[in-house]
């Protein structure tokens, strides 16, 4: 609560001497633990933003909403870590220019939250190393040992069940900061590389695709896992690629806004050990 | 005196219906999803559940369908026609606000064009809706002129007992009589009372709001673009949606032969209406959302005189970003008209 | 009787390195199975992951990607590019129950014809003794579109 009226006081400020023309965050939404995004513009809108642990999905994909950043104004919005990450990547990447981002950042733990020090971008970068340091979790999810421990007939058969489900409403695509491709591979079709029907092997690709557009880049915010409207574990493919980044070239995506994208630098000393 | 279905002769109806010919489907339950499938026994059924989280319209409009194969010849192009699958099956529990949706889109599909897959369908299956005595924050019926148990769209309209171990049976068309015939010594008279309706708050007066989109006026609104500012522009509203309808045709295949698929598609994606030459005349997403909202409670009722909303609320419960038609309509039925 | 079964294995290769060895094989009338279709590219770095998806769409039983020995890319640091990327791609292929033994990736310098030619019969080999990939075919067979390799 404290962290909520501290930070409905920051936007107000920010919007009184015009320092930003719009903040991005969380109101409550149609049930008492939803909260759906917020775009302030008035005083009477900060006094709706809520702030508390029911604040879980990543808002940073609004920032790349075509036309939002292009008048050079600068967009207030409240992050958590993969958030802040998220906002690296994107300027990594050349979508945006973290000096039009003001950050509101907050992590929670439980019912706890708490306001993360700092405004800009840049000023995260001791904590997102300090994420760093912890490697991604080899997660202690029951599904995902048991996903493990099957042999490769059976992981097929377990994501063909999994994907024959996905009806392609791309939820997962829109959800997701990272995708911001103004069209998307399954949308181009000179040449069409894969289905774009929703039977399962069009299912099959279209999953492949985006997990491997998103190594290296996903932070695990978790938004296309929670957006999936047929609940397929989208976070255990991410998850594995960006474990996969990580232990082979040391890549955890988002640390800084200079950092080079993993699939688009490389070392000459890289692991080779597959190839014959 | 009423006639009573009891839970526990369930299986036997089912074993029954089997024997007439009849597949039957429910709603059913996983670990992750649950939606309308095949069912072997009566356990197999999930009636706990407020509603199935995907519609009723899998079963009659599935989501990608081959329509037919082509070859490219020298000198001709030979095509080959998939009909549409037949096998006469019972819907047993589905929930009235699909079978309602059903109802909706009979009027589309049979209308100019006579959509032969959808009909088919619908022909050989017979509707067996149950009474919701359950409802969540999200069901809208009530505000739609339907009702917890509304009967459009259904072939026999069951009522939960208040015991809560059977149905009172209302046969409503000849199909369901039909399919009822073949259990009639199962069915018992009596007089056991009905268990009472699910309480669904009305939460916006439809009149109001319709008469604000029907204002020409209004479809430059600013409302629209405030409304849909945080939609992503995912389709999975218009995907759960048991009235949504829209399809794309698609050629899969090579150079010379392949399928063509009738796959779903939705006016909240960008290139819904992308022409070929790069304009697209519904350029944001405000656009594609008052598409939406306009289509269903505007422009259907214009033309078959009912709206293509059942008020089941899936749209609402699942997105991503919690928006959804009740949001809008009980915003719009606040605004001047 | 069933016919024994033959894998269908396409072949991304360079075309500096990889296709010039596969050159040298032929004119040096080496002899080596007839399981595999060459698609040439310019370089490793142009091998998107696409293509290899688009080949087990197809219908393919196997897949072999290969290009110039790290140093050696015309383009200088192409196969680096590549090299990162197969990384990845497979990882991602075996946490989905694609088996990388399916996708095999080499480097064959435009002067190993002898190599080509047994990597070849090695890749032939191998994707023979794990069989035709039924669970993909089974996923083809269900879009009603021939797999038409």
């Amino acid at each position: 609560m404290i962290t909520q009226e501290k930070y409905r006081t920051r936007v107000k400020e920010l919007l009184a001497n015009n320092s930003v023309k719009m903040v991005i965050g969380y109101k409550q939404g149609s049930t008492a633990d939803r909260r759906r995004p917020l775009f302030v513009r008035s005083f009477e809108e900060a006094d709706e933003l809520v702030l508390d642990s029911n604040c879980i999905g990543n808002l940073a994909g609004y920032l790349v909403t075509e036309g939002l950043l292009s008048d050079e104004k600068r967009v207030g919005i409240f992050l958590r870590p993969e958030g802040i990450r998220s906002i690296n990547i994107l300027a990594a990447e050349s979508q945006l220019n973290t000096e039009q981002i003001i950050i509101f950042g907050f992590d929670t733990s439980g019912r706890e939250v708490k306001a993360l020090q700092g405004e800009q971008a840049g000023d995260f970068s001791g904590l997102i190393d300090s994420l760093k340091e912890k490697p991604p979790e080899k997660s202690s999810d029951a599904l995902l040992y048991r996903i493990d421990q099957m042999n490769t007939e059976e992981r097929f058969a377990f994501w063909k069940d999994e994907f024959s489900r996905c009806i392609k409403c791309y939820a997962c695509r829109q959800a997701c900061p990272m995708c911001y491709c103004r069209r998307c591979i399954v949308d181009s079709n000179q040449p069409q590389w894969i289905n774009t029907s929703s039977h399962t092997l069009g299912n099959f690709e279209w999953n492949i695709v985006r997990a491997f557009h998103l190594a290296g880049r996903c932070v695990g915010c978790g938004n296309c896992d929670r957006a999936c409207p047929v609940n397929i574990p989208l976070r255990f493919i991410n998850a594995r690629m960006a474990q996969e980044v990580f232990e082979s070239f040391d890549h955890y995506a988002g640390t800084s806004q200079t950092q080079e994208p993993v699939l688009a630098s490389f070392n000459k000393d890289d692991s080779e050990t597959f190839i014959l | 005196m009423t006639r009573i279905l009891f839970s526990d002769k369930l299986d036997n109806c089912i074993a029954r219906w089997r024997a007439a010919g009849l597949t039957v489907f429910g709603p059913v339950k996983t670990d992750t999803l649950s939606s309308y499938a095949a069912i072997e026994q009566a356990s197999d059924f999930d009636f706990e559940s407020v509603l199935p989280d995907r519609s009723i319209k899998d079963l009659f409009f599935p989501q990608t369908e081959p329509m037919l194969r082509y070859t490219i010849k020298k000198r001709a192009i030979e095509t080959e026609d998939f009909t549409p699958p037949n096998g006469k099956r019972i819907i047993f529990g589905a929930r009235p606000c699909d079978a309602s949706g059903l109802a909706i889109d009979d009027s589309l599909f049979g209308w100019d064009y006579k959509d032969e897959y959808w009909i088919q369908r619908r022909n050989e299956s017979v509707i067996v809706s149950i009474a919701c005595t359950k409802a969540d924050d999200f069901c809208l019926c009530s505000s739609l002129n339907l009702a917890p148990d509304s009967s459009t769209g259904s072939d026999v309209l069951l009522r939960p007992l208040e015991n809560n171990n059977g149905w009172v049976v209302e046969e409503l068309t000849d199909r369901g009589r039909e399919a009822f015939l073949a259990i009639a010594e199962l069915l018992q008279d009596g007089s056991d009372p009905i268990a009472p309706i699910a309480d669904v708050p009305e939460k916006f007066d439809l009149d109001t709001c319709v008469a604000w989109l029907q204002n020409p006026e209004n479809f430059e609104s600013k409302f629209w673009k405030e409304i849909s500012m945080r939609c992503i522009g995912c389709g999975s509203c218009t995907y759960l949606c048991p009235t949504c309808h829209c399809f794309d045709i698609q050629d899969e295949g090579d150079t010379y032969s392949g399928i063509r698929r009738k796959n779903w598609d939705s006016c909240s994606f960008a290139l819904f209406t992308m022409h070929t030459s790069g304009h697209n005349p519904r350029a944001t997403q405000s656009a594609r959302w008052r598409q939406r909202i306009m289509h269903k409670f505007n422009y259907f009722p214009g033309t078959f005189s009912v709206n293509s909303c059942s008020g089941c609320g899936r749209c609402s419960r699942q997105c991503p970003v919690d928006m959804g038609i009740t949001e809008t309509l009980q915003k719009i039925s606040t605004l001047q008209p | 009787m069933s016919e024994p079964f033959e894998p269908k294995i396409i072949a991304f290769v360079c075309t500096y390195c990889t296709y010039a060895g596969a050159d040298l094989a032929g004119t040096s009338r080496l002899k080596y199975a007839p399981n595999v279709r060459i698609v040439r590219l310019p370089c490793t770095g142009r091998i998107s992951p696409m293509f290899i998806l688009k080949a087990l769409q197809k219908g393919a039983d196997g897949v072999l990607v290969s290009g110039c020995h790290p140093g050696d890319c015309h383009f200088t640091h192409g196969n680096y590019h590549a090299r990162r990327r197969w990384m990845v791609f497979r990882s991602l292929l075996d946490f989905l129950g694609i088996s990388p033994e399916r996708v095999k990736f080499s480097w064959i310098s435009a002067a190993e014809g002898g190599k080509f030619a047994d990597l070849i019969n090695s890749v032939t080999e191998d994707i023979r003794k794990l069989g035709p990939f039924d669970q993909y075919k089974e996923l083809i067979k269900e879009t009603e579109t021939p797999a038409t390799l």
